[in-house]
């Protein structure tokens, strides 16, 4: 096939052996960017025993995949995944660089970037390809959308949350190339990641849930913050949070929604003492029907919503539960 | 001894930061007065500076790249500790992305002088992207851990850090010099007090441009930043909002009707 | 033309008070509201917070930064508690006479130890017969060999019972046209602290009565000259006492204004929030004119007293304005907030039972006026 531009890449990443979901669906996005750039969509993929992990790239739309499979890059490993993805690209000159906004991700999208002394678009919930064939990341802020493009340098690049693009529906029968890659042995071993933990999540998990409740800061204290998680609780949903929860302790990291966390689509969402910023809106945009409740009728919070509670949270939550316990116990009486 | 170098960074309030909207008809940014302050993150980012200074004796410079009204918040940081203060000022400096950020500020470093550590916020409350930090270490070719929040052992010249991760965190051991991004977890930053605002009265702060700088105008600000703004829109993310009114019952019980009927309950 | 912006310095000590403020103080308040008592842990956040030491010279201990930096401090902390501002504001008026007139001597004495917390001052003029009128008191000291004995009771003080550190104005046993003003201290025999009152507002900020009998004073401890000691006490009051109380004042304007905004924007008549209404705005529209005002008169007279400038009477303007500006405030700020102001849990009623405290501290509004007159006529 004759390109008419370099190769559109997708940094994918494994936690123990597993390929993250966003890994696939910047590959199913990819393929979308590729085809309007006529040109074709490759996986990077660094780990120790992942031989057969290719195939799961190719199913999801992959077309290539530069395989580095040593016990040197079981886990992530800055300078040596830079140093690989850097000769690499200087060689295979891709034209896009799409990596997935993890904690990983965060570090090593920077790091090549500046290494390739090029553009690196952070927060994207839209990539597109404009009349120039330049990448054009949408970004919010501000209450409006930025497009960035890095019109003169190569490769173009963005990170994007989980949960922005869809899942690509696996074709088992593609196939493609994997190209091994070594682990080159003159790399500076200046930091080395000595132990990885991580425990399991708790709560429901947020991208999958029908229901989704988030609180913010109104919660007030720990105690408010509990009558939110009460009313995750009674209506099965997943409980997310803002910034500033998460800040406070109240609330995990890794329920944090919006632009900086996950991006979740739920039937219902009810925003709970928050007060409506754009970063964590993103996050939800995908909602069915929406609810807000905030003290502050003037919260950005309520231009967003399709119905609104202007209610001191603390207050209104207790109430609203036992409403809803009296919902459901008179559908089970009918 | 001992030189830590925090960068830092005025932002727009970010508790009025929602004050700030894109004007629907020349679609610019719409600043309405909202005040400069100095970053959140680079609060935490100065204190473990600090603290290491209190255990361990060090020199801390403080430097930022801004308008000359973001002499401010480095006067802000010298009130709370740090020793000296560097301010990149230009207007060629202006306009500049992440990459360009970076850049400038590695070479603010490097004209500073040998440095043994840089600490930087995880990411400004305004840009959030995270990218500073790392780039800034890539340009100064040192190694960078970002997202810390713990230092769990000074080692002279090799470091073991803490590093957030999806559920969990990261055990890292970095040889310095080394430029570490820095998350809320890491500290509890320390007030304004009186007296310190009255010692940094005394404690300098350097502005330099791209002359004193020795940098080349393309290399900077807007010039030499590979991404730009291509276009602004408003996003139109409002949806018709229904109001529910009347006593704390009667609008919970509006509500559970609402969300029955839409079918979502 | 005049500058009236605070420099880049004034605009930090704001930040920092402002800071300590909302960390340190706002979480003592339900506390000192629901006892009236002193929160000696606010007491030890003040002392590390250096705020006992901003007038108090650098070779002192002090951070010798003058009484516009004060102001802030108090207008900040204030805007918080009022409470918590005027017990600063008292401890700022105990310490100021042996600033002004005190010897070199009890100035290495006193001062080191009332600018790290460690003493508390207060000062002690009112008493049963006399506060606004300070000749009608009945205190009298005897000279005895080289001390002074001192008989008499005060009342109204602010921090009598925290306070190591006293300034007392009494009248010569023999004549009565002489006044001398001592340093009373914590634990001298025939000295203490009696009766604590119970106030409707400012709760948490100690209020009582002193009692001294036959109680035994070196002349070490005299402030000024023997028999000048009206000037020394009334020097305090005029521009300190006074400035004291438009820090209070305007904190207390500044928090009304800023729930009034706060309440106007959240709650809802008529489809919409009440700050669309004209007679809210009306309201809020007094309040913000009371407060710019009061600011201009109060930092007007803070700058005059800084560059050593007699300020008492501009101070004299500024306390009545920003006093009475403070209770037309809160009764708006309660307006606005409709039943919700009668309400505990909202702070409106809390600030209109502290603006009723302003008013006599430190001199009547009524006393003000008679003041302002006098200079006006003089």
């Amino acid at each position: 096939m004759e390109k008419s531009c370099g190769p559109v890449w997708v940094i994918a990443e494994q936690i123990d052996c597993r390929i993250l979901s966003v890994s696939f669906q910047l590959i199913g996005h990819g393929r979308k960017l590729a085809a309007a750039l006529d040109t074709t969509v490759e996986a990077i993929l660094l780990g120790h025993q992942m031989a057969e992990h290719p195939r799961q790239l190719f199913a999801a739309g992959g077309d290539r995949v530069y395989l580095g499979n040593d016990p040197e890059l079981a886990v992530y490993q800055p300078e040596i995944y830079a140093e690989i993805i850097e000769k690499l690209a200087k060689e295979k000159q891709p034209e896009i660089i799409l990596i997935g906004s993890t904690s990983m991700g965060r570090e090593l999208a920077p790091l090549i970037a500046a290494r390739l002394d090029t553009g690196l678009t952070a927060h994207c919930i839209d990539l597109v390809i404009d009349g120039n064939n330049v990448l054009e990341s949408r970004i919010p802020a501000y209450g409006g959308l930025l497009s960035i493009i890095c019109p003169d340098r190569r490769p173009q690049m963005a990170t994007i949350a989980a949960g922005v693009f869809p899942n690509p529906e696996p074709d088992g029968n593609r196939t493609g190339d994997i190209i091994p890659i070594e682990v080159p042995k003159e790399i500076p071993q200046r930091i080395q990641t000595l132990k990885v933990v991580r425990e399991e999540p708790e709560g429901m998990d947020l991208e999958s849930a029908t229901i989704v409740v988030a609180g913010g800061a109104g919660a007030g204290d720990p105690a408010g913050w509990r009558k939110i998680a009460d009313l995750a609780q009674v209506l099965n949903a997943a409980l997310g949070a803002t910034r500033p929860t998460v800040d406070e302790g109240w609330a995990a990291l890794e329920t944090m929604i919006g632009q900086s966390g996950k991006m979740v689509s739920p039937e219902l969402y009810i925003g709970v003492g928050l007060s409506g910023e754009l970063q964590h809106m993103v996050g939800i945009s995908g909602a069915k029907v929406m609810v807000a409740i905030n003290n502050d009728a003037k919260s950005p919070v309520f231009e967003q919503v399709d119905y609104g509670i202007v209610d001191d949270c603390r207050e209104f939550v207790p109430v609203f539960i036992e409403k809803i316990k009296a919902y459901r116990e008179k559908l089970k009486t009918c | 001894m001992f030189k830590i170098v925090v960068c830092v960074k005025a932002v727009p309030d970010p508790k009025e930061a929602c004050n700030i909207k894109i004007d629907p008809v020349t679609k610019t940014l719409m600043r309405c007065d909202v005040p400069m302050v100095l970053n959140p993150l680079d609060k935490y980012a100065l204190e473990a500076a600090l603290q290491f200074k209190e255990q361990f004796d060090a020199h801390i410079s403080v430097l930022s790249m801004g308008p000359p009204e973001a002499g401010n918040i480095v006067k802000e940081c010298l009130a709370l500790g740090a020793d000296q203060g560097f301010l990149l000022s230009d207007r060629a400096f202006a306009g500049a992305d992440a990459f360009a950020t970076a850049y400038t500020l590695a070479k603010g470093i490097e004209k500073i002088g040998p440095f043994d550590v840089v600490f930087c916020g995880m990411a400004s409350s305004d840009g959030s992207t995270e990218w500073v930090g790392p780039e800034i270490a890539t340009f100064l070719k040192i190694p960078v851990v970002t997202r810390i929040t713990e230092i769990v052992e000074y080692n002279g010249q090799w470091w073991t850090v803490k590093a957030e991760l999806e559920n969990g965190y990261r055990l890292v051991r970095v040889q310095i010099p080394a430029v570490f991004t820095v998350t809320r977890a890491l500290n509890t930053p320390r007030r304004l007090s009186f007296s310190g605002i009255i010692k940094a009265r005394k404690k300098e702060i350097t502005q330099w441009g791209i002359q004193q700088l020795g940098v080349s105008e393309a290399s900077v600000g807007l010039k030499g930043s590979p991404s730009i703004v291509s276009t602004i829109a408003t996003m139109d993310s409002r949806r018709k909002v229904e109001i529910l009114e009347g006593k704390r019952e009667e609008k919970a019980e509006q509500l559970v009707q609402r969300l029955a009927n839409a079918g979502v309950l | 033309m005049i500058d009236f912006t605070l420099t880049e310095e004034q605009e930090m000590f704001r930040k920092a008070a402002q800071e300590f403020a909302e960390t340190q103080v706002a979480p003592k308040v339900p506390e000192m509201e629901e006892t009236g008592k002193v929160s000696l842990e606010l007491v030890k956040a003040m002392a590390e917070a250096e705020m006992m030491a901003l007038t108090i010279p650098e070779e002192y201990g002090g951070l010798g930064l003058g009484y516009t930096a004060r102001l802030i401090a108090l207008e900040e902390i204030s805007k918080v508690s009022v409470a918590a501002g005027m017990m600063l504001q008292v401890f700022a008026l105990g310490i100021e006479p042996i600033l002004k007139y005190g010897t070199d001597a009890q100035k290495k004495k006193f001062l080191p130890g009332l600018a790290t917390g460690e003493r508390l001052a207060s000062t002690a003029v009112t008493e049963a017969t006399g506060g606004s009128d300070p000749t009608g008191i009945r205190s009298t000291y005897k000279k005895d060999g080289e001390d002074y004995i001192l008989n008499g009771r005060k009342c109204f003080i602010t921090n009598a019972h925290i306070a190591d550190t006293i300034t007392v104005l009494a009248k010569d046993d023999e004549n009565p046209k002489a006044f001398s003003t001592f340093i009373m201290e914590k634990g001298m025999d025939g000295f203490k602290a009696t009766h604590e009152e119970n106030k409707v507002g400012m709760r948490g900020c100690n209020t009582g009565e002193l009692a001294y009998e036959n109680c035994r004073v070196p002349k070490e401890n005299l402030v000024g000259v023997e028999g000048k000691g009206l000037g020394v006490a009334l020097a305090a009051i005029g521009d300190v006492g006074r400035g004291g109380m438009v820090g209070c004042a305007l904190g207390l304007q500044a928090a009304c204004l800023d729930v009034s905004v706060k309440f106007a924007n959240e709650r809802i008549l008529y489809g919409k929030p009440i700050s669309r209404l004209q007679t809210i705005q009306n309201k809020l529209a007094d309040m913000k004119i009371d407060l710019e005002a009061g600011r201009l008169l109060g930092y007007r007279a803070a700058s005059m007293q800084d560059k050593g400038e007699r300020s008492s009477n501009e101070f004299a303007v500024a306390k009545y304005f920003s006093t009475e500006a403070a209770q037309r405030a809160a009764k708006m700020a309660s307006d606005i907030h409709g039943g919700y102001g009668c309400m505990e849990e909202y702070a409106v009623s809390r600030y209109m039972r502290d603006s009723f405290v302003l008013g006599p501290s430190a001199g009547t509004s009524d006393i003000m006026k008679v003041i302002i007159a006098r200079w006006t006529l003089s």
